[in-house]
């Protein structure tokens, strides 16, 4: 166990992290919009990937250009989902939260299948693009340019996010629609179309990280299942309803991963991540930064 | 007293005997093994299912993590039996004692996590159960354990073609969880747990006598999950941590409740009667040409379904009670 | 002696209650299950799988002119010219679900013999499944050792295992040490579940009896969204060979991962599976040259026999791609089947289970570069040889063993 092993392995789970960050901050804004659990939000990263991978399998266009296209179709696809089925699952008057669950579920399911269907199982990969391949190396330790340039997108996004949210009369619409859905209706705000914009927003951003994805990672149905529990836990041990708890639980959640499986068997790294977990929202209930 | 609730209550009782007694002899016409395994299984997702409800429909705490329970009775009679020599009988109520001291070692801390915190914790802590399973030797990891079958027998409880022992067992343990929501919808813990769900701010006044009903209602959930998973060990005769720990296990023993009627004494043996001959049908006979096409009709039931009817399909058989009253 | 009606009558139903029992004897098809995982992450393999047994079985049904086990007749000679007829069924990757429809072909299709599965613990179930009806149920492609050492008297497997593969590999670095090549230290890199698991074991065994020296034991999680942790211990160990068992998802990553951190290790013996799908040399083939992997299967066979690359295009016209391991011992395990069905002239188990355990077919008379199919008292072909294939140039090129190699392996890769 050798000092680069360990500094390689932190830095590897430093960007890793920022990525899972990327990944989450689309849930958490969805979840701090309207207390909804998108159990498909692996499926939409899926559905970016694949996206990313046509628009460069037939029209030669490169993921870095591709991805603000792809965060575009992702943005109407979310708003979508939100109008066709998320506002008739949160109008339950009983049992919301599962109704919510299993809804998107049974919506994950269904992706999953036309995946499959007009896809095929096959694995795909995008083999030629900017920045796919290239790797740089500073003092002997390496780092991977797609995921590098996933991390910078991932800080950028937060940072936009912040004065979206802080700064712009939509993100107020969005705080205050979160706080008193009735009130704001008084106000003139049309509750279903800042629910709708803010599905939009949140699955944008996982189109962005899903965009930057298929640059390096393998592409099929079922691909939006290995990310899909990272994205919960980073999300909640962020708190929920925090933007920046997502990024925050993205840096930890990559660097526990990456330290746990220098010390434990590497089939057990994630168990680092579930106890930290653990240990997080015992000592706070409510997560690191969340608010509800 | 003759109020309207006891009515209703005896109503529910003689209703619950009168399927039981149909459900018993259907085996005796229904000869086709594939049909009598797909009855066998929703048997036992029924019992599964009204068992989480237990904890999570009525107590309010959900959990996505009921697999840990399943899994460790299956786990604790498969060791136990080819280990030790332990028949499947003894096996299944050490499972059922383990699984219920877990329920409320992990209780203790859990319960004070809300909402959605509390249902991530049940997720992660059965995927670590699971990952450390899938790396434990001893407990055969990831090649499972193999249970020889070597001929019909009651004492080991494994049969080499009939289901019908099976057929019973899983009949008897939905009757046995049935009963005991049923018992619990009139007792002091069902009243505490519908006062906390109303007015969670309540629980505060009501302090630490809640905090032990939940506890409580953890284990016998937990319990007779554990069960659950020892009847399948026997049944399947092969377990791996996969296929009893798995997180989509966790799922398919919620989906029965939520579908038919979360909180409710019959929504998931609905639910149940529903979802598993769909879910089996549509994969033996759509599922064959690879193409997804049975995940596609399974997913869009489950969205419809569920959005159609949020209170679940008990609803639409009687649309004056949905809950016990308050 | 007239007629009467009355004859006629008891005569016609005579032969009518009699029809069935005549029908069974002359069946006009054999039914064959075939059991894979064609929905979820395996998918891809169960499709594949399709097409494998569907150019088998149009062999059988048809006439071709290839000295392989019922290719030259149409159906089944033994049976009066019964075609075969496959039903497939979906397993989802789960024991219970394979053992649900294994008993569904069994029991409703009336299937007189089951093969499959991908996975090995679905292997478990549906094997326990087919004893019980004393159906014979033939392991296309299921490789861990511990299948057929559970005394089952129905459970056949035509091509090797774990251990078979593992001790060829094991063979090839003693014979290249012979010739002066340094192999001392080997890292082993498998995923967490039955396949990586046997591997491990099965390596980790030959190393120590062989007197190689393991620096690195790599077990990780299988569809691990970042292996990075994993391949910068591999490379900090630097061994002199790199042995991953691997599915095609990880194979991808770890071989991304290995470019991403700048590792290139002098060689790499990988135990098949994902290293040996189209899919991820299509996605990383270009830093995989000279990538050695085991196999039962190499398509350089046709060089000696032309019906190999005859039958191969067969399946690339149905399928889209070329005979890999998996899709050639599945085309293998129903010709076997079949043949076995035929000898037995009988759909029942038992007849059948008989002719499979006689069976005797010299290596030539396969599309495999095997000695002979001959199973031992536990089902198991002992003379399935295992090849090793190196991806020189964009194909796979046999290197060992010496009488089926056409070239020198080139070590270290490229």
């Amino acid at each position: 166990m050798t000092a680069e092993t360990i500094i390689q392995s932190l830095a590897s789970g430093l960007l890793m992290g920022l990525l899972y960050g990327l990944i989450a901050v689309g849930l958490a804004l969805i979840f701090g919009l309207m207390d909804v659990v998108n159990f498909a939000h692996g499926e939409f990263l899926m559905i970016a990937m694949y996206a990313t991978f046509f628009l460069f399998a037939f029209f030669a266009i490169d993921p870095l250009l591709a991805a603000p296209l792809v965060a575009a179709a992702l943005f109407v696809f979310g708003a979508a989902v939100y109008l066709l089925i998320v506002r008739f699952a949160v109008r339950a008057k009983a049992n919301a939260g599962m109704v919510q669950i299993f809804s998107t579920f049974g919506l994950a399911i269904v992706m999953r299948g036309l995946a499959q269907y007009f896809f095929t199982p096959d694995y795909r990969s995008i083999t030629h693009s900017w920045l796919g391949g290239k790797t740089i190396s500073i003092g002997g330790i390496f780092l991977p340019v797609p995921q590098l340039f996933g991390a910078l997108v991932a800080i950028a996004a937060f940072v936009a996010l912040y004065f979206f949210i802080n700064r712009t009369d939509f993100g107020r619409a969005l705080e205050a629609t979160r706080e008193d859905a009735g009130a704001v209706a008084l106000v003139g705000i049309d509750k279903n179309k800042v629910f709708a914009l803010g599905w939009g927003l949140g699955a944008a951003l996982v189109g962005l990280a899903g965009a930057i994805m298929a640059i390096f990672f393998y592409i099929y149905p079922d691909v939006g299942a290995s990310f899909a529990l990272i994205a919960y836990v980073t999300v909640a041990l962020g708190g929920f309803g925090s933007v920046f708890g997502a990024f925050a639980g993205g840096l930890v959640v990559g660097l526990v991963e990456a330290t746990t499986a220098l010390i434990l068997p590497p089939s057990l790294k994630s168990v680092g991540i579930y106890a930290v977990y653990l240990l997080v929202v015992f000592v706070r209930p409510r997560g690191l930064f969340g608010s509800m | 007293m003759d109020t309207a609730f006891a009515k209703r209550r005896r109503r529910d009782l003689i209703v619950a005997a009168i399927f039981a007694a149909i459900a018993a002899i259907v085996p005796l016409f229904v000869k086709d093994v594939y049909v009598q395994n797909i009855m066998v299984l929703t048997l036992m997702y029924a019992a599964l299912s009204q068992s989480w409800n237990i904890l999570s429909g009525y107590c309010g705490q959900i959990s996505l993590g009921h697999a840990l329970y399943f899994g460790l009775g299956a786990y604790t009679t498969a060791l136990l039996f080819t280990k030790f020599g332990v028949l499947p009988w003894f096996g299944m109520l050490g499972g059922g004692l383990i699984s219920a001291v877990i329920a409320m070692a992990l209780g203790y801390p859990c319960f004070r996590l809300r909402g959605h915190y509390f249902v991530i914790a049940t997720i992660v802590i059965a995927e670590t159960a699971l990952l450390l399973f899938q790396n434990w030797d001893w407990a055969g990891a990831a090649l499972g354990i193999d249970i020889p079958v070597r001929g019909d027998s009651w004492l080991k409880f494994q049969f080499v073609r009939s289901k019908l022992p099976y057929f019973y067992f899983a009949l008897a343990l939905a009757c046995v969880a049935w009963l005991v929501t049923w018992w619990l919808e009139d007792s002091k813990w069902g009243y505490w747990w519908r006062a906390v769900k109303d007015n969670p701010d309540a629980a505060e006044s009501l302090g630490v006598v809640v905090f032990n009903s939940k506890m409580g209602a953890a284990a016998v959930s937990a319990f007779l999950t554990a069960i659950g998973g020892s009847f399948y060990a026997q049944f399947v005769s092969y377990i791996d941590p996969e296929s009893v720990m798995g997180f989509q296990f966790s799922l398919l023993m919620a989906l029965p409740a939520v579908l038919g009627g979360i909180g409710t004494l019959w929504g998931p043996v609905l639910g149940a009667v529903i979802l598993i001959p769909l879910t089996e049908l549509t994969r033996s006979f759509i599922g064959g040409s690879g193409r997804g096409v049975d995940l596609i009709v399974y997913g869009t039931l489950i969205v419809l379904i569920s959005l159609a009817r949020p209170e679940g399909l008990v609803g639409l058989f009687s649309p004056r009670r949905k809950e016990a009253p308050r | 002696m007239t007629i009467s009606r009355r004859n006629v009558l008891l005569g016609a139903t005579a032969s009518a209650a009699l029809l069935p029992v005549a029908s069974r004897a002359q069946t006009s098809e054999v039914v064959i299950g075939v059991i894979y995982p064609l929905s979820g992450a395996s998918a891809q393999i169960g499709v594949d799988a399709q097409k494998a047994f569907e150019t088998a079985a149009e062999l059988i049904n048809k006439k071709f002119d290839f000295d392989l086990p019922l290719a030259r007749g149409e159906g089944l000679p033994g049976l009066g010219g019964a075609k075969v007829r496959l039903v497939f069924a979906d397993h989802q990757a789960d024991p219970q679900k394979g053992r649900a429809e294994a008993e569904r072909l069994i029991t409703q299709e009336k299937v007189c013999a089951v093969i499959g599965s991908y996975q090995s613990a679905v292997a478990v179930t549906i094997s326990q499944t087919c004893e019980r009806y004393q159906t014979p149920f033939m392991s296309a492609d299921n490789s861990s050792p511990s299948l057929h050492r559970r005394g089952l008297k129905f459970y056949f497997r035509a091509s090797p295992h774990d251990e078979m593969y593992s001790k060829a590999m094991f063979d090839f670095f003693d014979a290249m040490k012979k010739k002066g090549t340094k192999i001392e230290t080997l890292s082993l890199f498998h995923e967490d579940t039955i396949f990586g698991t046997d591997s491990g074991n099965a390596q980790t065994k030959l190393a120590a009896e062989r007197g190689y020296k393991i620096v690195s034991d790599i077990k990780y999680r299988a569809n691990s969204p970042s292996l990075s942790a994993e391949v910068q211990q591999i490379k900090a160990a630097n061994a002199d060979v790199l042995m991953p068992s691997s599915y095609t998802t990880d194979g991808i990553l770890l071989v991304k991962t290995m470019g991403e951190l700048g590792y290139k290790p002098p060689a790499i013996v990988a135990q098949d599976a994902g290293f040996s799908e189209k899919a991820l040399y299509d996605a990383v083939g270009d830093k995989l040259e000279g990538v050695i992997s085991r196999g039962t299967f190499s398509l350089d066979l046709a060089q000696k026999r032309p019906m190999v690359g005859k039958i191969n295009d067969m399946f690339k016209e149905k399928s889209g791609k070329d005979f890999n391991d998996y899709s050639s011992r599945q085309f293998m395990a129903l010709i076997l089947m079949a043949d076995a069905i035929n000898r037995a002239k009988s759909t029942d188990g038992e007849k059948i289970r008989d002719a499979l355990a006689a069976t005797d077919i010299p290596g030539e008379q396969t599309i495999m570069p095997w000695k002979r199919v001959k199973y031992d008292e536990t089902g198991q072909n002992n003379d399935a040889d295992p090849v090793l294939l190196q991806y020189t140039g964009g194909k796979f090129v046999t290197i060992f063993p010496p009488q089926a190699a056409v070239a020198e392996a080139t070590w270290p890769m490229k």
